[in-house]
């Protein structure tokens, strides 16, 4: 005989609560229901930066809808895949808005970490004990970017393959095991219907799952070790708990929510106005078309490898440049481990000025690839005054780390501003 | 023992991963898809497109002089193919701007070494096809 259950029901209680308790029971929803009541936001300055992991998960989401929609007509061979992403655009009832949707979140989603990282490296967040958070969360954002590079070859058109034909070949320029990733990349030395196989592969079962396990640690240890509070507001307040706070439900969640909403329907707009294009069929013979670019989030390494000369002090220009990007991400990742420092001071000045010069210098890139020399120089200059100019009214009633960093975003962009227009002269 | 088991997973693993061998090396000759006579500009303002040469592109110029020449069509910085610019009179890769002068070598830009040139023998009986070969 069974035994009998911990809280029968009274006879009387209406059918509501009575599938309440049913399920509470069952499923353990007081553990939940405990956890979300101990889960608390702090309130300061720099509380709007910490809806931006939940602004890319919801991203994330929308992709994880979109794509599997876009599985359901996409043939991965390179007879098929043009053709059937082309059918999705003018075919099949609003397949335009998935695609676009997809590809428009997918460009926001790595806009919005690449925030997340450096609000939460402006807030020295990735201090003990948080050091694991911020490589986990440094990894997806590459795991994202490949997510992007892969994805990007799906349709299979001129500018996809190109671009992919460069992206593997950067990956050959690694020492030593260069040609061996260049061939496990590729599936063959060249890129072909292999390829586009086991990109295929790569977006749609290998990165997932890999993003699934990594989000799930990212996240418990968000949990684990609740958020971080700047110093600055610790001191203010006196201790960690005189922080004011918000209760994560609903408090947190709902405004988070409203975020949501608003990307929704930005992307809806996107989509709408601007449907991303298909472009030619790929060619794997023809000459690459001119005004080739990857996206826009690979553009500062494009440039950097545009610049450098074939030869460096005897090393090949790309091997170099490959390592000093290499070398880069490397230091991102480390940065817990090389701030220790508990207290504000030359260390913090550093790790500020790294900062800056890093953003100015992929800003600058970033813009350099995009547009032709003369535009270039003009939209810099008009990008980094706005910039400087929004970020300065913004900071006018700040505290003094965004102060700082504001000040040092305006020398830096002063001297590009000079640098460039002694180029521009010159030409 | 775990070991042994991991390298007995693993080996038909790695093994699988790795690609099938290319099929064509070594020498080869193959004949341009198009003649002597249509290697100029077409309407459209396009050179002859390179072709399929034993897995790689093929990129046939003609030299204000009048020479065929032909080359391995892909950049040697970072795998693009390359175009012939008649106007500019030069071999050029539009993904990272490198450019290579009418016999392959590096004139300016990123790339690290000069194209790999093909021999072009010109047959038929007014000499009108192009057939393009390497020695090995």
């Amino acid at each position: 005989m069974s035994p009998a259950p911990a809280n029968p029901l009274p006879p009387d209680a209406p059918l509501r609560s009575g599938v309440v308790a049913y399920l509470r029971e069952r499923l353990g929803l007081d553990s939940v229901e405990a956890l979300a009541e101990k889960k608390h936001v702090p309130v300061h300055r720099e509380t709007i930066f910490y809806y931006l992991g939940g602004m890319a998960l919801f991203l994330f989401g929308i992709q994880i809808a979109t794509g599997i929609l876009l599985s359901l007509y996409y043939k991965p061979s390179p007879d098929q895949a043009f053709e059937s992403v082309r059918a999705i655009m003018t075919e099949i009832d609003f397949g335009w808005l998935m695609r676009s949707i997809h590809s428009w979140s997918a460009n926001l989603i790595i806009g919005v970490l690449f925030l997340h990282l450096l609000t939460t490296y402006m807030m020295r967040a990735y201090r003990g004990p948080r050091e694991f958070t911020w490589i986990t969360g440094c990894i997806l954002l590459g795991i994202f970017m490949a997510f992007g590079f892969s994805g990007y070859l799906l349709p299979w058109n001129e500018l996809a393959f190109s671009a992919t034909r460069v992206g593997t070949e950067i990956v050959g320029v690694v020492p030593w095991i260069g040609d061996e990733l260049l061939l496990l990349a590729r599936g063959g030395e060249n890129v072909t219907g292999d390829t586009l196989a086991r990109f295929y592969a790569l977006h749609v079962v290998i990165l997932p799952i890999v993003t699934f396990g990594l989000l799930g640690i990212h996240l418990f240890l968000v949990q684990k070790h609740g958020m971080s509070v700047p110093d600055r507001v610790v001191r203010r307040q006196g201790s960690f708990e005189a922080v004011p706070n918000m209760r994560f439900i609903p408090d947190f969640l709902l405004r988070d929510m409203v975020g949501w909403f608003v990307a929704l329907g930005f992307l809806a707009v996107l989509g709408a106005l601007f449907p991303w294009e298909l472009g030619e069929k790929a060619n794997p013979f023809g000459s690459t078309p001119e005004g080739i670019k990857p996206e826009w989030y690979f553009l500062f390494m494009f440039q950097l490898l545009k610049l450098i000369p074939g030869h460096v002090l005897g090393l090949e220009g790309k091997m170099l440049g490959v390592l000093a990007c290499g070398a880069a991400g490397l230091v991102v990742l480390l940065v817990p481990f090389l701030d220790r420092g508990e207290t504000p001071g030359r260390a913090r000045m550093v790790f500020n000025l790294l900062a800056a010069a890093a953003v100015t210098f992929f800003i600058a890139m970033t813009a350099w690839g995009f547009f032709d020399k003369l535009q270039f120089q003009l939209a810099l200059g008009g990008l980094l005054f706005a910039g400087v100019l929004a970020l300065s009214v913004a900071a006018l009633e700040r505290g003094a780390p965004l102060r700082r960093l504001v000040i040092l975003l305006s020398v830096l962009s002063s001297l590009v501003c000079v640098g460039m227009l002694a180029w521009g002269l010159r030409g | 023992m775990v070991a042994v088991t991991g390298a007995v997973i693993l080996y038909p693993v790695v093994r699988f991963l790795r690609p099938r061998p290319a099929t064509t090396s070594g020498a080869m000759e193959k004949k341009a898809p198009f003649s002597l006579k249509e290697l100029k500009v077409d309407a459209e303002g396009k050179w002859p497109s390179p072709f399929d040469f034993g897995g790689k592109p093929c990129l046939v110029i003609r030299t204000p002089d009048g020479t065929v020449r032909a080359f391995n069509a892909i950049c040697t910085h970072l795998d693009c193919t390359v175009g012939f610019r008649p106007e500019e009179s030069d071999i050029f890769c539009p993904c990272h701007n490198g450019v290579y002068d009418l016999s392959g070598r590096v004139v300016s830009g990123p790339p690290p070494r000069a194209l790999e040139e093909y021999k072009v023998d010109l047959r038929g009986p007014k000499r009108e096809e192009i057939v393009v070969s390497r020695t090995s």
